[in-house]
């Protein structure tokens, strides 16, 4: 492209060298698709939902051998394919289920908690991949599986004099412990004012000059922890105390012209982000104001200067040097733009995270795996949903990148479930005491 | 190099794989079930340490060793030698680990729980780092690992600066590496360390250091973010206008009368259950004034002259300032007559007289002079803040044609202009400039720059006298009798997407915001005389949107007519408060939820949330999509003070 060539003249790093390449390869994609005929573009824009299930019920069958590292997190496995699962509006067989259920009781520590697997010790992540798992799964029997009493015990065993939570006996703190253990307890119903205490400190002192959030006081901001830490901030109501308005300077700027979100200031692209960056987004819609910045997303209809029916607009050629932030063509009139770019990021996780034999990717050149896979999928719904505000209503088809049977189930976006998964859990343990 | 497509790895061979995993679960039962019974033999640990050495994730693995690791140190704690074997064979084996996995929490966590343990040859650690750094540069374990390690070993802060200077030397797009930076510093001024003290001299060396970057390659982000926090250390105590705790009787003197802070109790002006607003407010009583005799009372308010006034981002208000105003004590108007008194507000633009100025500025201008804080030290910004901004301010001019160029000059801008204590805003019109011209370049950001220019536009209406002058206006309308209304404020038709310049609002009693862009109307609350409001024609698009209304205690005429309210349902701010800890509001509703019977309420939770408290007399919301029989009903229900609704006088009972 023009900037990278001009650019190329001076001294470069590797750095600039490594996100030119990736420019590249995302740019090629797109000037492809804009030179293909419609037809072929309508086919392109398609999510391969067949192709999909297929990979992601291979992988729940076998649990793949190649899984090694991954041994000391199954139940995140779990979670990542029955999330999937759930996002394709599928659900997997009877049998599958209860082995699942099964499988998650035997990660279930006797006193609170769920490992990595059977017999290791309780974990919070581990335990969060559990419980996210189970109340996928949904049903009676998969949520009575969870012993509340246990896990509440677990929980603040885990809890720091700091305030903070560490991850397992002896584990590390950061932000993730705190947002785990917090979203658990909260989707369970029993978060209370003992581990509540002083967690909102510890993430306030989490929050940088940059106006992210790190994963522990003195690190540098990172999306992943920027979505633990106000997920958690708003889930026991002190969200407010961190500085919304320098946390959204943050993460519009984490949106490049790959379309796609970085994790990091001057990072690669990565479509796991799409949740982690693009949740942050629809989080701080929710959130109705944002100390005087009011996050502003587009409603009316005839603002998106995109629509699916002008799939014909997307980036051609010649267009490079007006439009270097996001390789996308704006309409006419622009004057309620989102500050987050929605079927920017849908098109970059269709044309160039997903893969047509199934499974979503990193970035074009990486491998496909079942983490990406779940958190594109959730940032793409994430993006479908971010137009309209009720969660009762569908969106607008100009809100769905491609075709409209490219909709996704729609999540909540704390905890990351099925929005449907999780008014049956709420009712289910809203009706059970807390501890 | 171009467009070299890459190849996806090649799948390994499944079988093989397969094999792999059955060993290592064999490998993991083993090490497990040693773990329970307590077995810390040499064979033992052998096959932890191939288990971690596989899978440096398995966290079990890593909490065993540690106990054997303890357990081996009691048992041979009288002989150094083997205490030093141990202590290298766990270093090793987690640096294996880290080989394997250098993105591995627990391995790294592992080293930090064995080097706390017992300080050892920890020289090594830095070697050890510099490798992994330099192959991942980015890794922020390892940068998270070196801050411990620098700690361990009072490793000077100096010594680390000079590090992050190398690698940004080596490539300066590690972000990383300016982030560290950037903690350093922080430190050394804080600590005063000699080389340190003078901050105008780091910050000027920063500045050139950040510039060479910027100027190497525009488009690359590090250099920005660093220079954002630069500028952030060069005008930081400036900003005072965020939310602030701590205002109370003993941070906050009230001179008036003949009493001194006589039980003056603070109340925070936030929307939120929270302990800290930017505005808050407290009341004063004159119980001995007398009511005729139009006495002007003095009354004299200090701040700064202790700490306890804290902002959201931790800074403390330490400048000694104090204001002085009068109070006129005067009997309150009793309330016309119920019914036929209430006139109705029609802010049709006919019905605006422009004030004269003389007016205007005997009332207004006046209060101004009197609200201004007056700072004890002189509030004139340092020499070299000016000076360092003034030489950024140069330098960007020249990368102003770059969409980010365009936006640090806009905020240079506005630092600058902030420096100058005058309030004068010299800027404004550049600034305004460079918003609309990012409008352009960046669309996908539009709404952000949108925000930032009709904040600046804001702030540049209040701060001339010209321009106030000519939006001052007197309310007559010509069908009524209509006396007695206030001063109106009309900003209305300037397409503010955000407000904001609160301070320089506070006077304001009838406002109108009508025929903007506004979505929300955050930080309203803070203008606690408003009777009159007018936020027609914008686009709001929910109640909660308007929730910084409760806080007006004064309100009487409300018109939100032609918004988008209903357009799209509800905008359930419950549906965040999973908890039911955090659903207090909730409950305020349950026990009102019989309130109005014969209409099924639920889709008014929000109108009901935001408009219960108040004494409306007057509301427009015709133009919504929520307006319909039944929420009139509603309102009326909700409402029993209002006379007039959507310019119909309501039958009286």
């Amino acid at each position: 492209m023009d900037s990278a060539e001009s650019s190329n003249q001076r001294r470069a790093t590797v750095t600039q060298h490594e996100q030119w390449m990736v420019q590249d390869q995302v740019f090629q994609i797109y000037d492809i698709f804009a030179n293909i005929p419609t037809k072929a573009q309508n086919l392109m824009l398609e999510l391969q939902r067949d192709s999909h299930i297929e990979y992601l019920n291979k992988g729940l069958m076998q649990l793949s051998s190649s899984f090694v590292v991954l041994d000391a997190n199954r139940p995140w496995l779990c979670y990542w394919i029955l999330h999937s699962i759930a996002l394709l509006g599928e659900s997997i067989d009877y049998e599958l289920e209860n082995n699942a259920i099964d499988f998650l009781k035997h990660c279930q520590d006797p006193n609170g908690g769920y490992g990595g697997g059977p017999g290791q010790m309780p974990h919070l992540a581990t335990t969060y991949a559990a419980v996210n798992s189970l109340i996928t799964l949904g049903g009676r029997r998969a949520l009575s599986s969870i012993n509340r009493e246990k896990l509440y015990a677990f929980l603040r065993r885990m809890k720091d004099s700091s305030g903070a939570f560490r991850m397992h006996d002896a584990g590390e703190i950061d932000v993730r412990a705190c947002y785990t253990a917090i979203s658990v307890a909260s989707i369970l119903n029993i978060l209370d004012d003992e581990l509540i205490e002083d967690v909102g400190n510890y993430i306030l002192s989490c929050q940088t000059y940059e106006g992210g959030i790190a994963g522990e006081p003195g690190s540098e901001a990172h999306g992943g922890y920027t979505f633990c830490g106000l997920a958690a901030m708003i889930l026991i109501n002190e969200a407010n105390r961190l500085d919304l308005a320098g946390l959204l300077d943050w993460v519009v700027f984490r949106q490049g012209v790959e379309c796609g979100f970085q994790g990091r200031t001057n990072k690669l692209v990565d479509g796991c982000y799409s949740f982690w960056q693009g949740s942050v987004f629809a989080l701080l819609q929710r959130l109705h104001s944002v100390n005087g910045k009011r996050v502003a997303f587009s409603d009316a209809e005839g603002d998106c200067a995109t629509d699916s029916t002008s799939e014909g607009e997307l980036t051609d050629g010649n267009s490079s040097e007006t439009d270097e932030t996001c390789h996308m063509k704006q309409g006419g009139h622009g004057e309620m733009e989102p500050l987050f770019h929605s079927i920017a990021l849908q098109q970059y996780i269709i044309l160039c995270s997903q893969e047509q034999g199934g499974g979503f990717r990193d970035k074009p050149g990486k491998a496909k795996d079942y983490y990406h896979t779940c958190y594109c999928l959730s940032g793409l719904s994430v993006c479908q949903y971010s137009w309209s505000k009720d969660e009762n209503s569908p969106p607008l088809p100009k809100a769905v990148l491609g075709p409209y049977s490219n909709l996704l189930e729609p999540v909540h976006p704390l905890h990351n479930v099925v929005l449907k998964q999780y008014h049956e859990a709420h009712e289910f343990f809203s009706s059970q005491s807390t501890s | 190099m171009h467009g070299r497509p890459r190849k996806a790895p090649v799948p390994e061979d499944e079988a093989a794989s397969a094999a792999k995993a059955e060993k290592l679960r064999a490998l993991q039962s083993q090490v497990l079930s040693n773990h329970r019974h307590k077995i810390y033999t040499e064979e033992a640990l052998e096959l932890s340490t191939r288990l971690v050495e596989i899978n440096p994730e398995c966290y079990t693995a890593w909490n065993y060793r540690k106990l054997a690791f303890e357990h081996n140190l009691t048992r041979s704690d009288s002989n150094p030698n083997s205490v030093k074997s141990i202590l290298e064979e766990e270093l090793r084996v987690v640096e294996i680990a880290l080989r394997q996995n250098f993105k591995s929490y627990s391995a790294w966590h592992h080293r930090k729980w064995v080097l706390s343990k017992r300080h050892s040859s920890i020289e090594k650690e830095l070697w050890l780092l510099e490798k992994f750094q330099s192959a991942d540069p980015r890794n922020f374990h390892a940068w998270s690992y070196r801050r411990f390690i620098a700690a361990l070993m009072d490793r000077s802060d100096v010594d680390e600066l000079e590090y992050t200077q190398n690698l940004i030397d080596k490539n300066i797009s590690n972000y990383s590496a300016w982030h560290n930076r950037s903690v350093l510093l922080s430190n050394l001024m804080k600590k005063n360390v000699e080389g340190f003290t003078e901050k105008d001299e780091v910050l000027t060396k920063e500045y050139e250091l950040v510039r060479e970057a910027l100027f190497t390659d525009e488009d690359d982000q590090s250099g920005w973010f660093y220079h954002l926090w630069l500028l952030d250390q060069t005008v930081k105590a400036k900003s005072p206008l965020l939310a602030v705790e701590g205002v109370n009787s003993s941070t906050v003197n009230v001179e008036y009368g003949s009493n001194l802070n006589q039980g003056l109790v603070w109340k925070p002006l936030s929307t939120y259950k929270s302990r800290a607003a930017q505005a808050w407010i407290t009341q004063l009583s004159f119980p001995n004034a007398d009511l005729h005799s139009l006495e002007a009372y003095p009354v004299e308010i200090t701040v700064g002259h202790c700490q306890g006034i804290i902002s959201s981002s931790g800074f403390h208000y330490s400048q000694s300032s104090h204001f002085v105003f009068t109070v006129r004590v005067q009997p309150v108007k009793k309330e016309l007559k119920e019914g036929s008194g209430v006139e109705k507000i029609s802010w049709t633009d006919e019905n605006f007289y422009l004030c004269e100025p003389h007016f205007v500025e005997s009332n207004l201008v006046a209060w101004f002079h009197q609200l201004c804080l007056k700072n004890e030290h002189e509030p004139v910004a340092n020499a070299w803040q000016v000076k360092i901004i003034e030489e950024e301010m140069k330098h960007f001019c020249m990368l102003s044609d770059c969409k980010i160029g365009k936006l640090t000059l806009a905020r240079l801008l506005t630092a600058y202009d902030a420096l100058m204590s005058s309030g004068k805003l010299v800027h404004s019109q550049e600034i305004l400039g460079l918003y609309i011209d990012l409008m352009k370049l960046d669309p996908p950001h539009y709404q952000y720059y949108k925000n930032e220019h009709s904040v600046v536009l804001l702030q540049q209406v209040m701060s001339s006298r010209e321009s106030l002058l000519s939006r001052c206006f007197h309310y007559r309308d010509l069908t009524s009798s209509s006396r007695g209304y206030p001063m109106c404020l009309r900003l209305n038709k300037l397409s503010l997407s955000r407000i904001g310049s609160f301070a320089k609002l506070l006077w304001v009693q009838m406002l109108d915001l009508s025929h903007n862009e506004l979505q929300s109307i955050e930080g309203l609350e803070a203008l606690q005389l408003l009777i009159h409001l007018s936020l027609s024609e914008n686009k709001l698009s929910s109640f909660t949107a308007l929730e910084p209304l409760r806080q007006l205690k004064s309100l009487k005429s409300l018109d939100i007519s032609y918004n988008e309210i209903g357009a799209r349902s509800i905008d359930t701010t419950r549906y965040l408060c999973s908890s039911p800890l955090s659903n207090s509001i909730g409950n305020e509703w349950e026990q009102d939820r019989i309130l109005v019977d014969g209409v099924s309420m639920t889709n008014y939770w929000e109108a009901f949330f935001v408009l219960k408290g108040l004494n409306l007399t007057q509301l427009d919301v015709v133009g919504n999509a929520i307006a319909d029989e039944n929420f009139t009903l509603f309102l009326v229900r909700v409402l029993p003070t209002l006379k007039w609704l959507d310019g119909v006088q309501l039958n009286l009972f």
